[in-house]
Parts: structure tokens; sequence; C-alpha cells
């Protein structure tokens, strides 16, 4: 009866998640991928292919790719998009589909020292994404004790891994893996040797 | 030009305006507006005396103000005619000219405008298209970047008879670039500014680079394209002599033109599809080859000559396959650019048909026109009755109704194209539309609607898209319900709403009101004629309180059969999900309404005999006794 009676492509299903819709737009003339500032440092990352690789339904190698999880929604590749596609929400697209078909963010989130948290709650409101929130715990103190206590719990797909937690928290008890306190001192340290301060 | 300006029969009128358009094919009256040159053109030899002694200064538009001219100038070199001009926006009145022009006497500052009245068969334009200005792209830097440069800049600077004689030279610092960058689809192919292709950038870009690299061996020269199309005879051809002669071509489209500061290079960052990353490549100049956009007075010139647009204000055609060098005018013929973005071959094809076209109008004694033109029954006009109204001259979108208050319009055949807009307007009936009356169209909506009516999606569909959208449809084997019955009109501006009132009063279960979209109508503004009218019509079913959806407006176009089938058989699906006796109960409860809203088109002329035609019709189908 009705022309379209096929089933539902992986095109279709980014088209159908929130900001993929206009991804049929894309007419692959690379102003994106030139334009982005991660592609200059991970060559791996080429939106303009990913797009093209969800047109052509390569699921699999989308989806379970760590490169779909590196869009930091600068949007300067959205300002110079002759099609006016946003590449931004057409990545969130794609992220929600991989989470919905059960695939976890490869990203740093950040991580809570139990241990040496004090339980202050400036974390949660430095969160510009809303994933940490107090949570009633048990926990060991000093090898003996066993407290209760009201610990922040990190929301793994809402955490971007920003690090503003880190810089907020007053003891250092939250950190986001690979850009910890002492590594970014060990760089600043490396900096100034380089450059002879 | 040279020949056109020599020849006999043809009248070469530059630096002029047309002001206005009256009349219709075969009998136009044109009024021009000859503007003052402040030269006398049957006295100027064309000998330059004025401008070598003028001590004005401006930029000269047609070196793109790379190169200053004077006050008294020619627009260029091969002007035709080759008579001087004065620009009174920069002359200081020294006179030094008056006295250079000696006995010619040529020049007189007291000149005026003038205004003349002429008679012509056939309308021909032909103006052309501009220049998109790249300077509103913030990433590609021209007008910031020196060396950042337009497609046309480029072709001055390159050309021998240019201001600079032919020698290339980068404005920054007036070096011979060994490296070039031209970029492709600056603003075209853009849904930020034009979304259109310009058609010929990419052959341009070829033959720049071509023109270059045959004068300059050395020197670099990159393509950055996003498709490279080369689609007429020979082009590929051309393509693959530029490759051969070692141009680069880079697919991917620049994301950004950066400037170093000192040295005044440029930085192209793009994409480089065949390595699959981004590359930063460095040049003394680059090349932006900007879109084609209608010129900036296409609203004035199609007011004036009553063309409408397509979208982004090119001159619409009247069929874009099969008649694409008419006008919906009559008489008013499209060649060139103005009607949409082409090439020089185009151009002259589309060209000499426009000519032998308008040449058909000023060789016929009569003019054939389409037989569906509107006509007044004048005593049963409210205006000739001494009332006001002027409705049907409203309605009329070429201007063929002449309407004086106090007497019946008179309607100006020849200008008539028979959308049927003002037939259906018309408050009492009193204009009908030859070989699309009343009397007919209510005979066939009884006959499409004899057995069982409540079943049945009547389908109003208009002659130039939606029926060639059931046809399309069908010849495609796009399966919709067999309840369908098709009534065609020309427009829908035709589809009067007593049409509608009468088909539910014959208890219709749903009708369809379908016309084109409002950017395809082959009747300037009839679909907006016949969209107001639908949307008038919804509200006030709304208000009878109708079951949503039985009264449905869509615009389909003559390739959306897909659609057309789509939107059928969703009407048929609701009448499924309607209960038949609360369907019958509603049809009963509405028809008295309809009944009174129907009853004027009922009084007018042939409708009692037409209708019972179609009765004595039905019975005879039935296999009833006649």
């Amino acid at each position: 009866m009705a022309s379209h009676t096929s089933s539902e492509t992986f095109a279709d299903q980014v088209r159908a998640s929130p900001g993929g819709e206009k991804i049929t737009r894309c007419f692959s003339c690379g102003t994106c991928t030139a334009a982005c500032p991660i592609q200059w440092i991970e060559e791996n990352y080429n939106p303009r292919r990913i797009i093209k690789m969800v047109m052509l339904g390569m699921k699999e190698q989308v989806l379970s790719s760590p490169v779909i999880w590196l869009c930091s929604a600068c949007d300067i590749c959205y300002r110079r998009c002759p099609q006016d596609v946003r590449i931004s929400d057409v990545m969130k697209a794609i992220r929600d589909v991989a989470i919905r078909e059960g695939y976890k963010p490869v990203r740093a989130v950040a991580q809570v020292n139990e241990r040496a948290c004090s339980s202050c709650g400036m974390c949660v409101q430095a969160c510009p994404y809303q994933a940490i929130e107090l949570t009633p715990r048990w926990v060991t103190i000093q090898q003996v004790m066993r407290q209760q206590r009201a610990l922040p719990k990190v929301d793994e797909f809402l955490c971007q891994g920003c690090g503003v937690c880190t810089v907020t928290c007053p003891v250092s008890a939250i950190t986001v893996a690979d850009i910890g306190d002492d590594r970014v001192v060990a760089q600043i340290r490396e900096f100034a040797q380089e450059t002879g301060w | 030009m040279v020949d056109a300006a020599r020849h006999p029969k043809v009248d070469v009128r530059t630096y002029t305006e047309v002001e206005r358009v009256d009349g219709f094919v075969g009998n136009f009256k044109v009024q021009l507006r000859e503007k003052s040159r402040y030269v006398y053109a049957d006295r100027c030899n064309g000998c330059g005396e004025c401008a070598k002694v003028c001590p004005i200064e401006v930029p000269n538009y047609f070196e793109m103000s790379l190169a200053p001219r004077k006050a008294a100038y020619v627009p260029m070199s091969q002007s035709v005619p080759l008579i001087y001009n004065i620009d009174m926006d920069a002359c200081i009145h020294c006179y030094k000219c008056v006295e250079a022009c000696g006995k010619l006497d040529a020049i007189d500052f007291s000149m005026e405008d003038e205004l003349v009245w002429e008679d012509v068969g056939a309308i021909v334009v032909a103006t052309g298209f501009s220049h998109f200005d790249p300077s509103v792209i913030p990433e590609y830097g021209y007008g910031r970047y020196p060396n950042v440069v337009t497609a046309i800049e480029m072709e001055r600077l390159n050309n021998s008879a240019g201001p600079t004689a032919g020698n290339l030279v980068r404005p920054s610092d007036g070096a011979n670039p060994r490296r070039l960058a031209i970029v492709n689809c600056v603003g075209s192919r853009d849904k930020r500014f034009n979304p259109w292709c310009s058609n010929f950038c990419c052959m341009y870009a070829i033959k720049n680079a071509v023109l270059l690299k045959q004068t300059h061996p050395d020197m670099d020269i990159t393509i950055y394209y996003i498709d490279i199309r080369t689609p007429l005879k020979g082009y590929e051809a051309f393509y693959d002599r530029a490759r051969e002669m070692d141009i680069h071509f880079i697919q991917g489209r620049p994301s950004l033109i950066a400037e170093d500061p000192e040295t005044k290079n440029l930085y192209v960052h793009s994409e480089n599809m065949a390595l699959g990353h981004a590359i930063e490549r460095e040049y003394d100049m680059v090349m932006l080859n900007q879109a084609a956009v209608p010129q900036p007075d296409v609203d004035t010139v199609s007011s004036v000559l009553n063309i409408t647009q397509s979208p982004g204000g090119w001159y619409m055609e009247y069929h874009p396959k099969l008649r694409p060098m008419d006008s919906p005018t009559d008489g008013v013929f499209l060649a060139g650019a103005c009607q949409g973005a082409k090439d020089i071959p185009s151009s002259v094809a589309q060209g000499s048909a426009a000519a032998s076209r308008a040449g058909r109008v000023l060789h016929a004694p009569e003019w054939e026109i389409e037989p569906v033109v509107a006509s007044v029954w004048e005593d049963r006009c409210i205006s000739a009755q001494g009332r006001k109204c002027g409705v049907c001259a409203r309605a009329c979108p070429y201007g063929a109704i002449q309407y004086e208050e106090g007497k019946a319009p008179q309607i100006v055949v020849a200008k008539c194209h028979g959308c049927g807009g003002c037939v259906a307007e018309c408050p009492q009936n009193a204009i009908t539309q030859l070989h699309f009356t009343d009397a007919q169209i209510l005979a066939q909506i009884r006959a499409l609607l004899a057995d069982r009516p409540e079943e049945k999606v009547l389908a109003f569909r208009c002659h130039w898209c939606s029926y060639g959208g059931a046809d399309m449809a069908g010849t495609s084997h796009f399966e919709y319900t067999a309840n369908e019955r098709g009534l065609r009109v020309m427009c829908s501006a035709r589809m009067d709403t007593d049409f509608v009132y009468e088909a539910f009063r014959l208890g219709a279960g749903t009708v369809l009101y379908s016309g084109c979209h409002p950017q395809d109508c082959h009747y300037i503004t009839g679909q907006r004629v016949g969209s107001t009218r639908a949307d008038r019509l919804l509200r006030a079913f709304d208000r009878m309180g109708m079951t949503p959806g039985r009264f449905r407006i869509e615009w389909i176009s003559a390739a959306e059969g897909d659609k057309y089938a789509r939107v059928i058989n969703e009407m048929q699906q609701l009448l499924d999900s309607i209960p038949r006796d609360q369907l019958l109960e509603e049809i009963e409860q509405l028809r008295p309404q309809m009944e009174k809203r129907a009853r004027r088109m009922r009084e007018a002329p042939q409708v009692e005999e037409a209708l019972e035609f179609a009765d004595r019709l039905k019975a005879a189908m039935m296999g009833e006794e006649v």
C-alpha cells in the first residue's frame, strides 16, 4: 500500500532521537571536520565520517567507537555548516542511541574518594550538568568505625568530565581521571622547565 | 552588441528604465525613463576629450573599484553606444569638459530625464544576475584580508584590458602570487545564504585556473570544492585537461581562512576528504567563487511586468520543462540568468528561444488563448445595481478585471488565464468560467456522489499539481482507496465554498481541498486565494461541529504521487473509524446548514438544467427507468 514500508534503519534511529532530525541534510562537505578543534588533536574523530557511517547503517562500528564521546559541543562547526546541521546535537542523538543499546560512555567521569570526603555538598552545587547528588551510605572509617554519611554519587551518563567539581572541592576528595591535581601540577612543572621559568 | 546597435530594425536604448507596462499581449504600452546623460547622444562622437580634462576621480564600478574613473566617463571601453556620461553625484561643475568638447557642443548641464511611451507587441526580460557579497561570511575574511578577492575582482586582475593590464598582482603588496587557492560554493549551496547551486561556478573556477596556469606555469593552483559539477558536453573533458595541467583539486569546503599579519599570506583550513583528516595549507592569494544571486531590484521589475518569482527571487517560468522561456504573463518572455543561474550556452539558447517566441507574437494577426476565460452576467452583478463590491478585481492575479464602481466589471479576455478565482470569490455568482461553469461542476458533484455518498472521499484537484499528483499515484501504482472520487478544476482558486457545502449537503463522507504548493502555483497568486478560502471553510466546519478531518486541505505537487495516495488513504481510515450510524446522524444534523449556505449557487443560470441532466444520467447508470 504505502511506499515506505521498510524496517527502521540506524539512520532512522538517530533521526528519531532528539537532535538527530537534520542528519540527512549533510552533503559531506567536510567543513565541520576542518573546523573541529578536537580533530586537530585526535585524528580519528571526524564528524563528517561519523555522519556518513550513520547514513550507511554502520551501527556496530559507530556505537562501539570511543570517538563519538569526544564532541565537546563548542559548536564552532555549527556556525559554519552550510546545511544548518548542528553536529553537537547529532552526536548527542548518536550517544542516546548508544546508551539505549547498552553501550557505556567512553570518557573520564568524576570519582569520589569516600574516606576523604567531608560531605560539604559544594560539588553538588558546582556541577553544571547536575550529575552529582548526595546519598546516604555506610562507610568504614579508620578500618574499625562504620558510619552512615551523605556522600556524593556521580551519574556516569550525565557527567561530562569537565573537572569543575575537582577544583571546587576543599579537600580534594573528587577527581576526574587523567586530570587529577598531581597530573596538572606535573604538567605545569614540565612547562616551566621547558620555557626556563 | 555592435551588430545589434547597427541593425536597422533594432533600437537599442541604454541608460533607460521601464517605469510602467500597460495593456496585454500584442498591445503593450511601455513607459520608459530615458535617464539624463548630460551629453547629447546624437552629437557625442566618443572622442573622450571630456574625460581627459575632468579633474574628478571616483572608484570604477566596472573594474570592481580596483581602478579609478573620471566623473565624465563611459562604463567600459567597449560600451555600445559609445556615448560619454557625466556623473552628477561626483561632478564639481568646473565645466572643463564643456570647454574641451568645443565645437561639438554635446554637453548640456540642464538636461533632464525624459518619460516616453512606446507601443510594443512582446517583452523579453533579460536582466541577468548579481553577485553574492562574501563579506558576510566572517570565517573567509573577505574585506578584512586584502589578499582574499572575489571571482569578479580576479577576472579584472587577470584581464589584459583590466587595471593591471593583465599582470596578476596581489592587493596587499603588488607582488605576483605563486600559490593561489580557489574556493567554490561561497554563499551558494548554503542554507544560511543561498540554498541553490549557482550552476556555472565549477566550470568558472576551472576556466580561471586553466587561464592562469597557461600564463603562469609555475603557479600552484588549488581548487577547493564540495562536488565538481561538469554536466554538459565537453565540460568533463575540460576538467580532465585541468588535472593534466597539474591543477590541484581538494574535496573539502574550507572552514577558515586565516591571515599571517606580517606576510599577509593566507592559511586555508579544510578537510582533505581523500586523506580523511583536516589539513592547513598556505597561499599567497585566495579567490572566492561567490554565488550567483538575483538582481537587487527584482521586486520592482516583477511588479512592473506582473511576473512572479521562484523562491530566492529568480523570475518564475510558465513551466520548468516545457515552457522555460515563457513568463506566466502572455507576451512577456524570460531569457538568461534572470530566470535562474545559468552559464553562457544555456543563456544563449534561452535567449534565442525567447526571441522566436516574441517573434511569433509580432507576426500573428490574431492571438489564440485558452478558452477557459471568465465571463460576467451583468444582471446578477450587485455593482451594476449601484452597490460597492470589486471582490472579483481583487482576486484576479493578472489584473485582467477592470472594475469601476456602479458598473459591472469588464474582463480583458486577452489577459485572463482562466484560474477561476473571480468566479469563486463573487458573492453573487455573477461571474462564470467557460467550460468550468457552476452548473457543470455542481452536476459533476451530484453524479460523483450519486451512490452511497457517505462512503466517498470527494477530492477537488487543481489541474496543474494535485491532478498531476493523482495521475502520478496511478502511473506509479501507489494504491489508494477505490472510494475516492476526483473532480478537476483549473486552480484551487476556483474551488468555491458552495461546491464544498453542496458536497456535504449531498452527504459526502469526506472532502479533500487540494492544489499546488504556494510557490508552484501556475496562476501567480491563485493558490493564495484558494488557501485563504479553504482556511475560512475549515473554521466554519469547526464551528458547526463537524468531525475534524472530514474536510481536509492538502497542497500536493504533480511529483508527489505518494503523498496523494497517503492523504486519500488517511481520509479513508478516518471514515472507517467513525461508526456508520454516527456519521449518518452527523450528515443529517448538518444538512440544513449546508442547504442554507449552498442555496445561492443553485440559483445561478443553467444550474437547474444541468442538475436535471445529472439526475437522468445517474438513473441511467443505476439501471432505472428514465
